[in-house]
């Protein structure tokens, strides 16, 4: 019978909501399209470049740091009183030395990750589309729609009165409930792995292949230190995927309970107001605070606890961002570290709001 | 025979707001029962905490033994219920709006869909989506959504609500047929007393949260005494005669020639007997029997109109009348 609840519920929500997946999948009709014009007017071309294997970047990098270096060694070579010489702009010895063992120890960390075949992780189409399709804007906008949808799931129902009949049925509240949010996931985790493989299909489109789906990335275990042998996770391309999968889907889990708890209380507007209020409010007021922090300490990490307080449900696959760090974090604290951390939080809130929607809703007088 | 439906000492109340208070009555397998009260009486308080949408401050609410609460998933497989507003998904079909319920049961039997949108009469209008229903057919395919899976018991608040005067008949129909053919057991509650005198075997009065009187119907009518209207040939001489009855009232007749005489008891034969032996021609002895309006009235001091409510600033009802249930 719980299957049939669960069918149930996905019927309910796509046959009410229908124009909602309608409107989505129009957006990222207009996106890809957008994207697609904005490359060929700006590559001037129509088609994807020929692909890079990673291995010719890296090996591009390592050449590109080897010239600094003997740059670097020959600037060290000048008398510093020659202010027309190539160490001009470098300082002290002592500075110059620190920056010459810095893009040594870059070469070597290249050379590492080449010698045992380990990519970066922003080498492949999919794990670019990993990091930005599950951690990015598009998954803020996402979680946003499925926090509205999931707000609607019981107070929609007690709006319109269907509550009272629905639970004179044989089934006890926790099933109906438990029916709600597994349905609730299902449509989300369909939605997102969509979008996933539409953003997948744009990269492997920008970058000319879809990219190798099998071999290692390296992730960072401590993000505020270079990727190197002794600060690395490696794990093969499809775990790395599956993992970022995991953590949006911590993060989808987290606002549908949050919702849950919202609407195992309220009439349908009233559990859209409050929830759709705290999503866009939480990270506006975080940004602000943060930005306020960082204004005084000039240390990103002064800001860091507003990921916890304010649940940055995006928090965990956008701390293994290199590019974009984390949020109020800052640039800093990025990495399988903090990813870990950071899902763990999120796993604390989320088990919080269903355990507070469950508390609500089987004790909650159905009067009108 | 055996309860199906029982409620002992049922107490709720909402903040200040005493809905039910302490109500006890029970309905047999197989009966129609009729729950009456004005507007704010606490029917539908209690029809919520049967239905297991409310939970009780007191007291007791079972159906077949189950407690409607605590036991709601085993209490809920003998009864279908349908609410005072037909509670149905608009965006869906009606055969969908079955189907959907139905799985709240366990696989959907889809000829029993079928034949329960006969039933009703809703097969030409199955598929429509239930958004461009009448009210009448939303209560109708409500009515059917009340039979998925064969329970035991109906409890239906306001079942005639939106229903035309041939849907209402059709309804009684139906129902009374249900109730005899297949022994259903209907708790029915209802403004209209014409369909409440008509249907149900046993009712119970709800006031104020309180019951007034319950009981079978026959008995109910008669529970405050016998009227009748005695055609005389001279009046004046009758009323003295009459008076001498013990237990007997006379009250002026309503009409020419005529006097009306209530009693706690039957006292018909004695009253003919006295009029006879005093030589006063007995043109007819009537037995007027009470409408369910006029005890109902009595009952709770609030009009029998539609809409039943009580009006603004009436005289208190009058004391609690116990009657055998």
């Amino acid at each position: 019978m719980f299957f049939g609840l669960v069918r149930n519920e996905l019927q309910k929500t796509w046959r009410s909501r229908w124009i909602v997946f309608a409107v989505m999948a129009g957006i990222f009709v207009l996106i890809a399209g957008g994207l697609y014009i904005y490359y060929v007017v700006s590559k001037d071309r129509w088609s994807p470049p020929p692909p890079v294997a990673w291995q010719t970047t890296v090996r591009e990098d390592i050449a590109n740091n080897q010239q600094q270096l003997d740059f670097l060694e020959q600037a060290k070579q000048q008398p510093n009183g020659d202010v027309t010489g190539p160490s001009k702009g470098f300082g002290t010895d002592s500075d110059l030395d620190s920056i010459i063992a810095q893009v040594q120890q870059q070469i070597n960390d290249d050379q590492y990750l080449l010698d045992h075949n380990i990519a970066p992780v922003q080498s492949f189409s999919i794990t670019l589309a990993a990091l930005f399709g599950l951690g990015g804007i598009v998954m803020f906008l996402l979680l946003r729609i499925f926090g509205w949808l999931a707000s609607e799931q019981i107070a929609g129902e007690r709006s319109d009165r269907t509550i009272a009949i629905l639970l004179s049925r044989p089934m006890s509240r926790n099933q109906l409930l438990l029916a709600k949010a597994v349905a609730s996931f299902l449509i989300s985790l369909a939605v997102v792995v969509v979008t996933f493989l539409i953003i997948y299909a744009i990269w492997a489109f920008v970058q000319g292949s879809i990219g190798p789906l099998t071999g290692d990335v390296g992730v960072a275990v401590d993000g505020s230190k270079p990727l190197r042998g002794s600060n690395l996770f490696a794990m093969p391309i499809w775990l790395f995927v599956l993992m970022c999968l995991g953590g949006a889907m911590l993060g989808v889990l987290c606002v549908q309970g949050m919702s849950l708890v919202v609407s195992a209380v309220f009439g349908r507007w009233a559990a859209i107001g409050i929830t759709m209020a705290f999503l866009f409010g939480a990270p506006l007021v975080s940004t602000v605070v943060g930005a306020i922090l960082f204004a005084i300490s000039q240390d990103p990490n002064r800001a860091h606890f507003l990921n916890y307080l304010f649940v940055n449900v995006l928090a965990p696959v956008s701390a293994l961002t290199p590019v974009f760090g984390n949020g109020p974090a800052g640039p800093s604290g990025t990495g399988m570290n903090e990813f870990g951390f950071q899902a763990s939080v999120l796993a604390v809130w989320t088990v919080g709001f269903f355990v507070a929607a469950w508390l609500l809703f089987r004790r909650k007088q159905e009067t009108g | 025979m055996a309860a199906l439906v029982e409620v002992e000492g049922l107490s709720k109340r909402f903040g200040r707001v005493r809905a039910v208070n302490q109500i006890s009555f029970s309905v047999a397998e197989g009966e129609v029962f009729g729950f009456l009260g004005p507007n704010g009486a606490g029917k539908t308080t209690t029809i919520r905490i049967l239905l297991g949408l409310l939970h009780a401050d007191g007291g007791a609410a079972r159906i077949g033994g189950q407690d409607c609460w605590t036991a709601h998933s085993r209490a809920a497989r003998l009864f279908g219920a349908t609410l005072e507003q037909p509670a149905l998904y608009g965006f869906l079909s009606g055969r969908e709006n079955l189907r959907l319920f139905a799985r709240t049961l366990g696989p959907v039997d889809e000829k029993q869909i079928t034949e329960l949108l006969g039933t009703v009469g809703m097969t030409e209008r199955a598929n429509d989506k239930v958004k461009r229903y009448s009210m009448g057919m939303r209560q109708r395919l409500a009515l059917a959504q009340a039979m998925l899976g064969r329970p035991r018991l109906l409890i239906l608040d306001e079942p005639t609500n939106g229903l035309d005067p041939n849907g209402i008949h059709g309804l009684r129909i139906l129902l009374r047929k249900l109730a005899t053919d297949e022994g259903l057991t209907i708790f029915f509650s209802s403004h209209l007393l014409s369909e409440v005198e008509e249907l149900c075997d046993r009712v119970v009065v709800l006031h104020r949260g309180e019951v007034k009187a319950a009981g079978p119907l026959s008995e109910l009518m008669n529970f405050r005494g016998y009227k009748y209207r005695i055609d005389v040939s001279d009046v004046d001489r009758a009323i003295e005669v009459v008076r001498s009855v013990d237990g007997a009232k006379v009250e002026p007749g309503t009409i020419k020639d005529s006097i009306t005489v209530t009693s706690d008891q039957n006292v018909a034969r004695l009253i003919n007997h006295a009029l006879v032996a005093a030589g006063i021609g007995v043109d007819q002895l009537v037995h007027e029997q009470r409408g369910l309006e006029d005890v109902y009235i009595e009952l709770t001091g609030v009009s029998a109109g539609s809409p039943l409510s009580a009006p603004a600033g009436a005289a208190p009802p009058p004391a609690p009348v116990g009657v055998g249930s």
